[in-house]
């Protein structure tokens, strides 16, 4: 049995954000959980998948977001206790039918777990979902550690089939990848009987058209509002303490945390009010009202967008307009309007707030200043033996044999580093229409990178106006699956010239080597069929489909030179498994690949590969034996034969 | 009572396995205890590091200047870390071996070297420890055990609010079964190497 899935209430384990809400979940009696993963919402997918076939339960890693979002609410419409689970991006995904379900509401408690990532430490962007969640109407959790996500968590299944409706948990990195103490709570054995009853309560229950229709569906959804009001006035998660002071703080989820600390350090500990919300959505009015008539002045201190903000000061309208609010919202702010929340933004804008001093040692940040502009940047790299590697090398090097300025479409995967860029790099910024820049680093290949899936449509844009010039995208597997398969057909309807390579590195890896469609395993374990990226591809009506090994440079030039020649959409597969997973099954080869120093001779075409593995200094490269898994890329790029191959 | 460590490396090096098994012993002698984790994908070779805060906290970061100890598996990760959160009269311990970045292999930026980077950490705090520990790690038995040594060195010091008792019970929890000797072997060789110098 795992750990997690014990029945001790009352001990005490260091946990993941994601792993107490898991463990919520559990204590729950979740019966169903699907989802996509994305960082920094991954490991609660990973912990449900894990434990599924221990605790009866149905665990899937689905295709993408949408289909998570669809099959949880489907499992609750039958009466199940359903799941899901994503990242700020992936939610986007999911808003049709958020916007929709609602309408109906749900049966089995439904929650919706999002992970958003202020700072965009793992994201394209800082999207703050809580907006999406509160124009959708539902009630939002927001945890402040990890023994509240576990506990919102289990709370929220409650309080969904109570109000028959999906309730929202808003998580952020800091939480979520941040462990804390965690006491677990009793498991429930209960689980909701599965059935499907058509006019649940209401007519047509799960058909937003059945009759009278929507509008009467949204009429119902209102009625719930009242309920849910009268929850979070009484709700222990939101906390209101009133002290003898005219000057209150509203804060909630991760911010309460930085909050408490910097009152403690300004020696603020209950000499001014202090309402805590572990609740975004609805305000709970009567508190905020007693906060109000308390207060002349109110700072509110959120992680990400001011959402609570506006609600404070839409009520403050109401209910005293000359009262002073302060917060990331107009020209009295005092918090950054991007950006990560901290301990440090937050001391300082309550300081700034208060017009309290802040002492600065300004000799000290002079030395830190001098000191930074020593400190090499360290630059995030595919791994040592990645095939990403031997991907893009075969690429820049046959896209140089191209007149044209071509374009590579980058897609989100590590795959996705082909456009960090590399610090060191120096380059002309103009305003020409069109430019062409040599590329010498796999690191500076991909041309535009958005969001999951956006590559292979930009691509077509670009085909169907005219650019002069070869026009790919990149994508891997599991983004294959995930938004590329309505967007390929696109291509062959509409007869776009590009060439679409998709990396297939047999999981889903840059999030922590979740399996998908290809790898033939399933969330939970089970063997899983595999279904073929090129059968796929020629079905949907590619006609030019070529599949060649990662590691082979040669055999790799050779496809994708057919793809670009071809005239029409062609789809090329680059395959070759993650070598970090080869790596941890210590699957070993029997040779080890060596460079010769003294045939070296310093031309830096290893370099380029940009393999973390090699080295290079005194004029010659070399091979880090701690890091090479001997993929023998190096070797295939070297000009003179100094790289060679040992049995071992 | 608050202590404030930032345990910081390479992805790949083990510094996060070190911040669980230090928190996992803050919980067995019943305080508090938060870990912020920050970067760090799946992917190698980023800089990564964790916070571990214990006591009287709150959050999951630790404050700009009031890190107590940073323990560090990489020279110029210590002085990167250093730079911003520690405190001035905080502590820095480091293995000695440097991992150059790719801007320096494929880019030729400039890498300081250890005297450099022990030059500025000493500007910024008041105590500096560079060790071998990957020397110790392969002495005990396992080159990976570098982050255990570290454990150890940082035990020696006599600031974190843990006994090594803790700290050893934990480190039985998680690494494997198999490797739990040259574990604690590795723990006993950093205690020593503080102790001893
Ligand atoms: C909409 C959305 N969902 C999830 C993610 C998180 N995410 C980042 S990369 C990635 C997939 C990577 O898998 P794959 O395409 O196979 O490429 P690999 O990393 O294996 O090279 C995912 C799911 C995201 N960025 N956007």
């Amino acid at each position: 049995m795992k750990w997690i899935t014990k029945d001790e209430p009352g001990s005490i384990k260091l946990m993941m954000g994601n792993e107490a809400i898991a463990r919520g979940a559990i204590e729950a009696g979740v019966q169903l959980t699907a989802c996509y993963p994305g960082t920094p919402s991954s490991e609660i997918g990973e912990v449900l998948g894990e434990v599924a076939k221990d605790l009866n339960q149905y665990f899937e890693w689905s295709t993408n977001e949408t289909v998570a979002f669809e099959v949880a609410a489907g499992a609750s419409l039958a009466g199940a206790r359903a799941l899901t689970a994503m990242k700020n991006a992936g939610f986007n995904l999911v808003m049709d039918n958020f916007m929709t379900l609602t309408y109906g509401g749900v049966k089995g408690g439904f929650v919706v777990v999002v992970a958003d990532d202020p700072g965009a430490h793992y994201s394209s962007n800082e999207q703050d979902t809580r907006i999406e969640a509160v124009a959708a109407e539902l009630l939002i959790f927001e945890p402040q550690d990890q023994n509240q996500a576990r506990l919102m968590t289990k709370e929220a299944f409650d309080i969904s089939e109570k109000l028959e409706l999906p309730v929202f948990l808003r998580s952020v990195t800091r939480l979520s990848h941040a462990s804390g103490n965690v006491e677990f709570g009793k498991i429930s054995q209960k689980r909701n009987t599965i059935g499907f009853n058509k006019h649940w309560k209401i007519p047509y229950r799960w058909d937003v058209y059945g009759p009278p229709g929507p509008q009467s569906k949204r009429e119902w959804l209102h009625s719930r509002l009242p309920m849910m009001a009268e929850y979070v006035e009484n709700s222990e998660f939101n906390k209101l303490t009133i002290c003898d002071s005219k000057i209150g703080i509203v804060t909630v989820g991760i911010a309460a945390t930085y909050v408490k600390e910097a009152l403690a350090e300004l020696n603020l500990v209950d000499k001014i009010h202090l309402l805590d919300l572990g609740i975004v959505n609805p305000l709970p009015k009567a508190k905020v009202a007693e906060l109000l008539n308390n207060s002349d002045h109110l700072i509110v201190v959120e992680e990400g967008d001011p959402v609570v903000e506006n609600a404070v000061r839409l009520l403050a309208k109401e209910l005293k307009p000359e009262i002073i609010i302060q917060g990331k919202l107009f020209d009295n702010r005092v918090f950054p309007t991007e950006g990560e929340m901290d301990p440090d933004n937050v001391r300082i804008g309550i300081s700034n707030a208060l017009n309290l001093v802040i002492n600065k040692d300004l000799k000290r940040e002079e030395l830190k200043a001098a000191i930074k502009k020593i400190i090499t940047t360290r630059s995030s790299t595919l791994c040592p033996g990645c095939p990403h590697l031997g991907s893009y090398w075969a690429m820049r090097k046959i896209l140089e044999k191209y007149e044209g300025n071509s374009i590579v479409n980058g897609d989100i995967g590590c795959y996705e580093q082909g456009g960090y860029g590399l610090a060191t790099n120096t380059f002309e910024i103009t305003d020409e229409d069109n430019k062409n820049f040599k590329i010498n680093s796999p690191y500076e290949i991909l041309d535009t990178i958005y969001v999951m899936g956006s590559g292979i449509g930009m691509a077509q844009g670009q085909y169907q106006v005219g650019h002069k010039g070869k026009i790919l995208a990149v994508a891997g597997d599991s983004t294959f699956f995930h938004t590329c398969l309505p967007t390929l057909a696109n291509a062959v309807y509409n007869e776009a010239d590009i060439t679409f390579v998709v990396f297939d590195n047999t999981w889903t890896c840059m999030t922590g080597h979740q399996p998908n469609p290809v790898t033939g395993i399933k969330g939970n374990g089970d063997v899983a069929t595999i279904i073929s990226i090129e059968k796929v591809s020629e079905a949907l009506g590619i006609h030019s489909v070529s599949v060649a090994d990662a590691y082979d440079i040669e055999g790799a030039k050779k496809v994708l030179k057919a793809g670009l020649d071809y005239n029409g959409p062609a789809v090329v597969i680059l395959r070759r498994e993650c070598a970090l997973q080869v790596l941890r099954r210590k699957e070993f080869p029997p040779f080890e690949f060596e460079i010769l120093q003294d045939k070296c001779i310093g031309c830096k075409a290893c370099v380029e590969l940009g393999c973390p593995a090699i080295t290079f200094a005194n004029g010659k490269a070399d091979i880090d034996r701690a890091l090479c898994v001997d993929c023998s890329l190096c070797a295939q790029v070297c000009p003179v034969d100094a790289i060679i191959c040992r049995s071992v | 009572m608050k202590f404030n460590l930032i345990i910081c490396g390479v992805g790949g090096q083990g510094s996060i396995l070190s911040s669980k098994i230090i928190a996992d012993a803050a919980i067995k002698k019943g305080y508090e205890v938060r870990v912020g984790e920050t970067f760090g994908a799946a992917m190698r070779g980023g800089s990564v590091s964790s916070h571990v805060k214990i006591g009287d906290i709150h959050s999951p970061l630790v404050a700009h200047n009031s890190a107590d100890v940073i323990l560090s598996m990489e020279p110029l990760e210590s002085l990167r870390v250093s730079v911003d959160y520690l405190a001035p009269q905080g502590i820095v311990i480091s293995d000695i071996r440097p991992w150059y970045p790719v801007d320096t292999n494929a880019g030729g930026a400039p890498y300081p070297s250890n005297d450099e980077i022990i030059a500025e950490l000493k500007k910024l705090g008041k105590e500096v420890h560079f060790l071998d520990a990957a020397a110790l790690a392969k002495k005990a038995g396992h080159p990976r055990t570098t982050n255990i040594v570290l454990i150890g060195a940082l035990a020696a010091l006599g600031k974190l609010p843990i006994e090594s008792k803790y700290l050893i019970e934990a480190i039985k929890e998680r690494v494997p079964q198999k490797t739990i000797d040259v574990n604690i072997k590795a723990f006993e060789l950093g205690f020593d190497s503080i102790k001893k110098s």
